[in-house]
């Protein structure tokens, strides 16, 4: 019965509710029993511990209940989404760094795949033939103003030529001859000249070895072209020899001087003269002629990346594949000029001459 | 619950200083986004991620309860320091040393204010155990007088003693055990 007297005691010590008499007796009784200072010190910490225990207990309890009715609040909203979102959350850094490594990869294999190759595509395109993409645009576009100027809506508007070059006549008979490459695909090949002389023509006889073709016109109408003012050189030309082309690199015809400056052509092909003629695609197929009024060769193209670097089949060889064709059909009637009326006469008079036998070869396909 | 009561820190910390359980409720809910994010971004679970976060915010309780606070940021940024330094010993318990935390906010070291929860948190862990130890119905007579704090009367009706001496006897006898229980285990640190 003793013991927790003394409990009550401590405790009402503790609490504070002791008379001022007894407390201080209570205090002198501690100084004395060190035993009771130990018991009250004690007893001061459990039950310290014990109130701080249950309200902490309290505390969680009271959390627990937020967290469970946020949930519960949060659960009809999101349950399908945060589910997702967690996991997009947790790998969203990881997706990103994916995303940019394998867009990185595919730049730079793209990047490096074309710095590889562009050598060698300098390599292989060395040489370019010079035979012209129409700028099929601006032909369309011309048309079609064309055809809002004529306010003639029954006829269609006329079919762009998909590539061009340069031809020329060989013989009075309607004969002409331009690049294989020029022609190469075609569906239907037309020609026409400064004049406005338009024929419709076929490909009579080929030779890709010279890269050479030789038309003839179809027109039932045709008659024949009047003599021929130039004639076709058999021999070697000189080194040096100033030489002139005719052609249309663009829909009008273009004159260009040079020399010859090669007795054979790309790599050596002793089949090709190389000039230094300034040439563009379209000139392809066009007559070389040098200051006498002689054909001497049929250009055909030039080296890429290197000035003044063009080349021209010779004309022995066109020759040479005149007679191939007359060998393989017999009877053919190509009688190739040979009075020349421009030996000797300026160079203005020889283009004027020259003019009417130049043609622009339309090629579509 | 209006929202606008609580819209500054400061609103908050009355509140809670109030006993204000709608103050806590809104600060619980306001902040453990940002925890769950935290933990579940750091190889966390959501139920560790509460668990954590419940710590966080009963630091951040007692602090306030116990005014001891001098908060030099916002509530915000010291709960996020809390629950990362507890994540972060967490983890270590675990064996799973994280070589980089992510973090989404900034944070401060906090270097008493942990520790001195942790030994709380070792004190309350060692009440738990002696009073687990105790049985009933010590247990409960106990809790009911002094964490209740219900009078003899009532904890003499409720167990039935014949007097309020038999129950302050009673009661004597198993304060006595958990004394010796309680202080076998815990010893305070000198």
């Amino acid at each position: 019965m003793f013991d927790y007297r003394i409990y009550e005691q401590i405790e009402r010590y503790l609490a504070g509710t002791m008379p001022a008499e007894e407390k201080a007796a209570f205090e002198a009784l501690l100084l004395s029993d060190l035993r009771l200072a130990d018991q009250v010190q004690e007893h001061r910490q459990v039950l310290q511990a014990m109130q701080q225990y249950g309200q902490r207990q309290q505390l969680r309890h009271k959390l627990s209940t937020i967290h469970t009715d946020m949930e519960a609040a949060e659960q009809g909203i999101t349950s399908e989404l945060t589910a997702w979102k967690v996991f997009f959350k947790k790998h969203a850094q990881t997706m990103a760094v994916a995303a940019s490594v394998s867009l990185l990869s595919v730049f730079g294999t793209l990047w490096s795949v074309q710095q590889i190759k562009e050598p060698v595509q300098q390599q292989t395109a060395r040489y370019i033939e010079l035979r012209r993409e129409v700028e099929k645009i601006k032909k369309e576009q011309r048309a079609i103003i064309n055809g809002i100027a004529s306010a003639d809506a029954t006829t269609p508007a006329p079919r762009t030529a998909r590539f061009s070059g340069t031809g020329f006549a060989i013989s009075p008979d309607g004969y002409i001859v331009t690049s294989s490459h020029v022609i190469q695909g075609a569906d239907s090949i037309l020609i026409e000249n400064k004049a406005g002389l338009k024929f419709k023509v076929t490909e009579v006889h080929r030779n890709t070895d010279y890269d050479l073709s030789i038309l003839k016109v179809e027109d039932p109408a045709f008659a024949g072209f009047s003599k021929l003012p130039y004639t076709f050189k058999t021999a070697s030309s000189d080194l040096g020899e100033r030489v002139y082309t005719l052609g249309f690199p663009r829909e009008d015809i273009v004159f260009g001087e040079g020399s010859l400056s090669s007795a054979s052509g790309f790599e050596g092909d002793t089949t090709s003269y190389q000039i230094s003629i300034p040439l563009n695609p379209g000139n392809s197929g066009g007559p070389l002629l040098d200051d006498k009024g002689n054909i001497i060769g049929v250009i055909n193209g030039k080296q890429a990346g290197q000035e003044g670097a063009a080349f021209a089949v010779k004309s022995s060889y066109l020759l040479q594949m005149v007679n191939e064709m007359k060998e393989r059909e017999a009877g053919l009637a190509v009688s190739l000029p040979q009075q020349n009326n421009l030996n000797g006469t300026s160079r203005t008079q020889q283009l004027k001459k020259l003019q009417d036998y130049i043609f622009v070869v339309k090629v579509y396909n | 619950m209006r929202k606008s009561l609580y819209e500054t820190d400061e609103a908050i910390m009355e509140g809670i200083r109030n006993d204000d359980d709608r103050a806590l409720a809104h600060l619980y809910k306001l902040h453990f986004p940002m925890i769950s994010h935290f933990i579940i971004s750091n190889s966390g679970t959501d139920d560790e991620a509460k668990d954590i976060y419940q710590e966080g915010v009963i630091v951040f309780y007692e602090k306030i309860k116990g005014n001891s606070l001098e908060l030099s940021c916002q509530i915000k940024t010291y709960l996020y320091s809390v629950c990362r330094r507890l994540w972060l010993k967490r983890l270590a318990e675990k064996g799973r040393y994280a070589n980089r935390i992510e973090d989404s906010e900034n944070y401060l070291s906090l270097e008493e204010d942990v520790p001195q929860h942790e030994e709380n948190e070792r004190q309350f862990s060692m009440m738990a155990e002696a009073l687990e130890q105790l049985g009933e119905p010590c247990r409960t007579l106990l809790e009911d007088f002094y964490i209740r704090s219900q009078g003899m009367q009532d904890i003499v009706e409720k167990f039935g003693y014949t007097n309020t001496d038999t129950a302050k006897n009673q009661k004597y006898k198993c304060l006595q055990r958990l004394k010796k229980l309680f202080f076998t285990s815990y010893k305070p640190e000198a």
